[in-house]
């Protein structure tokens, strides 16, 4: 009795800690409050919030595409591959079979990575290579599921088939496929959950604007959390649940997951496996019917719409557009924009300079800018085609000195780098000083920055060094004060850092002027200050890159971006200062005076600009950085 | 001639694998190759071994030194936490047998990404735990951003592949064999380790090999519930891939970490020799 108790409480136990998680998300996903954890009434927003969301629809309708597709294929391609090596002598069958570990065993961040390294010699990455990597990772599924089914069968009973003068294929589906089609089927299925699953391969092999559900879901977590994605959760949860309950509808004998089912037992209950078998088989057929179709009709549609029409492959920081302003474009011009966005200047770089994907359009910062200048990778931009440039503050245009003759930029937005403290938390006279994130008086209550200059900036200051330092030595003494600082940094954030301070989970953090914006916006307890040792002014500019293949469109879209009604909308969203004059004109006075989002004359006076590091001071610093991250 | 077409078809069928036999080579060999062939050259093309040792550098030790130490420690929190259970399932009445599984099995086919953001929400510092640990007048736990988080994170997303093979193993168990094993005067003890350990290893292997080897290499966990501060190998390499455009090191470190994969399985499969079919890994 004692033991059935324990053994019962234990079960409770690792359910509660399997389902608690899910049951959170759920909960959350009905409340209506802007705060996270308190309970601020019932709502079913965050679904119709979840339905309208296109980056959701679009990773969700891709994510079905790339697992349909590639489970069928590999079904295809690993049975036949299955007969095929099922009649092989024994030496290559085992060459074989050791080929389709490679992939099973293998870490995932590996295959992965191996095979971008292959795809960018020979193509543009995008849906294809990803469609090619699932499939084949999938493979080896098909092929152990299948295998072991054609082992069992009676070689003879198909060549009997054949001398009684049978067709090769007649017999393959009279004597064959019925031993086999279990077999396959579950291959099949396999292949499907593993495809869903997958993040780490997806994420190393996929293209500009292409994303399923997983490598979605990592971008939008880093930036914070947002209750639709509670919806999503939900949504997906009861439809798994529902799914796996159809396809048990008959639990005599099957297991949930497809397991080997080969355990014999008497004629009697080998008759009702039989029956259970086929109205389970009914009820996944129906599925994968559902499924089939669902999947064939969003890729119609999707497929129609970007037929025969131009597009433009934008790359861009995260949250650093207003959605609605990029269909709006779309609607207007009849141009695809596939756009990507990345989290720190350096990834851009890489992004770029693998040459695996082709950009027409780069935003990005100042000093990444002018290293490419610098590398003869930027085309000069024709102003006069640009009507809209005129709109632009010449002061802004003027402080870009990393283009000193502006002729190759176009400002999108400016600000500053500096400390967004809860005012309930912090003093309001420790920020003025970078001190703050080195005298322990926060520790544990702080984040620096995941991105390696604007985490060494703080520390060059404070050394009375300046941010453009190149000097290891002085470089040395920075990261011996980032390291001693280490212990205290709660972590290093890039966009989760407006979430995270909003939602008070820290007193204080390092960060830009525009996060520090919307911050404020939801959390009327922020404050922002740039200290007055000085600190980094940066604008980031728009270029076209020299693998631009669609020029037209290109200016089209940043004709498109300074128009006053545009350049509004992104604004509203991105929260940083706009060089767009008409913007600042019409801001309402409350807005045009927060010092956080317009950094007046004397805050700018006493900030710096990033300029370009050579080869060697990059990776010296990105050395460092590695070395501090280590600690 | 019936020998001669017999053979004739032999062939045949085996030209079936032949697609696949393009793929193999393809999308298998040649991006394997790739990834040697940069490990062991620099950006001018000239061979060198100085790719793989990078891994001797004391950032890069220190970050496979976590991810080992993690990895083994989700392995065996997983394992710990997995035989009991699957003895319990296994234990129950027949008839809601694949019902209960089939419990403990569907977290595992929810997107795993969500699954990290429910974590996420649950350990921050004023999430959901904390929030009912200060209702109940308790103090906060400061779980988040550090390697506790990390390895909660794993042992959630991969217990399901710990569960299913030693739960697969233990159900081909007979129950004549524990009869006849009682009948013979062996106590619950002696069962235990007699019989049922030693029936159900193949099981265990492959659920640690399951286990341990995404647990060495994930890099998304400790990104998301480790808030940068969390750096495991997989992380120096996928920085090596993204941000620092240092290809060369950082195929150099993923051939270190294939051996470490490749180690850590041949050692389970010294384990698994006497075993009967070796590792299955479904």
């Amino acid at each position: 009795m004692v033991k059935k108790v324990t053994s019962r409480l234990y079960m409770a136990l690792i359910f509660l800690f399997l389902y608690l998680p899910i049951f959170v998300l759920i909960v959350l996903s009905f409340n209506n409050s802007t705060s996270r954890v308190n309970w601020g009434g019932f709502t079913l927003q965050w679904y119709i919030n979840c339905f309208r969301n296109e980056k959701i629809m679009n990773a969700f309708a891709t994510t079905l595409q790339i697992t349909l597709l590639a489970a069928v294929i590999s079904t295809l391609i690993g049975t036949l591959a299955a007969m095929g090596i099922s009649a092989m002598k024994r030496r290559n069958q085992t060459i074989f079979l050791g080929a389709t570990n490679i992939p099973l065993l293998n870490a995932d961040i590996v295959t992965g990575i191996s095979m971008m390294l292959l795809f960018v010699k020979f193509m543009n990455l995008g849906f294809v290579t990803v469609l090619i990597a699932h499939i084949t990772f999938n493979i080896p599924y098909v092929i152990l599921n299948v295998l072991p089914k054609l082992k069992q069968t009676n070689r003879y009973t198909y060549e009997a088939a054949l001398d009684l003068g049978a067709t090769p294929l007649y017999a393959f589906f009279k004597v064959t496929w019925p031993e086999i089609r279990s077999g396959v089927f579950s291959g099949f299925l396999m292949a499907v959950t593993m495809s869903l699953d997958d993040f780490s391969i997806t994420y190393f092999t996929k293209g500009a604007g292409v994303n399923t559900l997983s490598t979605m879901l990592y971008t939008e977590l880093r930036k914070g959390i947002r209750p639709e994605l509670y919806a999503l959760s939900t949504i997906l949860f009861f439809t798994v649940l529902l799914l796996l309950v159809a396809a048990n509808l008959h639990p005599e004998k099957t297991v949930a997951i497809p397991v080997n089912p080969e355990q014999t037992a008497s004629p009697k209950a080998k008759k009702r496996i039989h029956r259970a078998y086929i109205a389970k088989r009914i009820a996944s057929v129906t599925i994968i019917a559902v499924l089939i179709l669902g999947s064939a009709g969003v890729f119609f549609t999707s497929a129609s719409m970007s037929r025969g029409e131009q597009t433009l492959t934008v790359l861009n920081y995260g949250k650093y557009i207003d959605e609605d302003a990029l269909r709006m474009f779309e609607e207007e011009t009849g141009i695809t924009v596939k756009y990507e966005e990345y989290e720190d200047p350096e990834e851009m770089y890489t992004k770029y300079k693998t040459g695996a994907i082709s950009y027409d359009l780069i935003c990005t910062s100042d000093y990444i800018v002018e290293k490419l200048i610098d590398e003869d990778e930027v085309l000069a931009i024709d102003f006069s085609k640009i009507d809209t440039y005129s709109g632009i503050d010449p002061t802004i245009i003027d402080m870009c000195v990393f283009d000193p003759d502006h002729t190759y930029s176009m400002p999108y937005f400016y600000g500053t780098l500096g400390l967004l403290y809860n005012t309930k938390l912090v003093d309001e006279e420790d920020v003025k000083s970078w001190d703050v994130l080195w005298n322990g008086k926060y520790a544990g209550e702080f984040t620096m920055m995941n991105s390696v200059r604007d985490s060494f900036s703080p520390a060059l200051i404070t050394l009375g060094y300046s941010i453009n330092e190149t000097e290891e030595s002085r470089l040395r003494e920075a990261l011996d004060l980032l390291i001693a600082q280490s212990p205290d940094v709660a972590a290093y954030y890039v966009d989760e850092t407006c979430d995270e301070m909003a939602a008070e989970n820290f007193a204080l953090a390092l960060c830009y002027s525009g996060e520090a914006a919307a911050a404020m916006d939801i959390n009327e307890n922020l404050d922002y200050y740039v200290p007055e040792e000085g600190s980094n002014f940066w604008v980031d500019s728009w270029f076209i890159p020299k693998t631009c293949q669609n020029e037209d469109a290109a200016y089209e879209f940043l004709n498109f971006l300074n128009r006053e009604d545009v350049a509004e909308m992104n604004f509203e969203y991105v929260y940083y200062a706009s060089p767009v004059m008409s913007v600042m004109e019409n801001m309402d006075a409350e807005t045009r005076e927060n010092e956080t989002i317009n950094p007046p004359k004397e805050v700018l006076n006493r900030c710096e600009v990033y300029r370009i590091l050579d080869d060697d001071a990059t990776a010296l610093y990105n050395d460092l950085w590695a070395e501090l991250k280590a600690n | 001639m019936r020998r001669q077409r017999k053979s004739m078809n032999k062939i045949k069928r085996q030209l079936l694998a032949g697609p696949y036999l393009v793929w193999i080579i393809g999308f298998i060999i040649l991006p394997l190759f790739m990834i040697v062939y940069y490990a062991f050259t620099n950006s001018d093309g000239a061979f060198t071994l100085e790719n793989l040792a990078q891994i001797a550098t004391d950032a890069n030790l220190s970050a496979l030194g976590l991810s080992l130490w993690l990895g083994v420690l989700c392995t065996l929190i997983c394992l710990l936490l997995s035989y009991p259970l699957a003895m319990i399932l296994n234990s129950m009445q027949i008839k809601n047998n694949s019902l209960v599984v089939f419990i403990f099995m569907l977290p595992m086919w929810m997107n795993f990404m969500l699954r990290l953001l429910a974590w996420k929400q649950l350990l921050a510092k004023n999430g959901v735990i904390n929030s009912f640990l200060v209702n109940l007048g308790l103090s906060r736990i400061n779980i988040v951003n550090t390697p506790t988080a990390v390895v909660l994170g794993m042992v959630y997303d991969f217990l399901p592949f710990m569960l299913l093979p030693i739960y697969n193993s233990m159900t081909r168990i007979r129950k004549d064999w524990i009869e006849a094993a009682r009948d013979l005067g062996a106590g619950n003890l002696t069962i235990f380790f007699k019989i049922i350990v030693p029936l159900t290893l193949s099981g265990v292997i492959s659920g640690v090999v399951m286990v341990f080897v995404p647990a060495l290499t994930s890099f998304a966990i400790s990104q998301i519930l480790g808030g940068g501060k969390v750096l495991l190998i997989g992380n120096v390499i996928e920085q090596d891939f993204v941000h620092g455009s240092q290809w060369h090191t950082g195929s150099g470190l993923s051939i270190v970490l294939m051996i470490f994969v490749l180690l850590s399985m041949a050692l389970m499969n010294l384990f698994a020799k006497d075993e009967e079919g070796g590792t299955h890994l479904w």
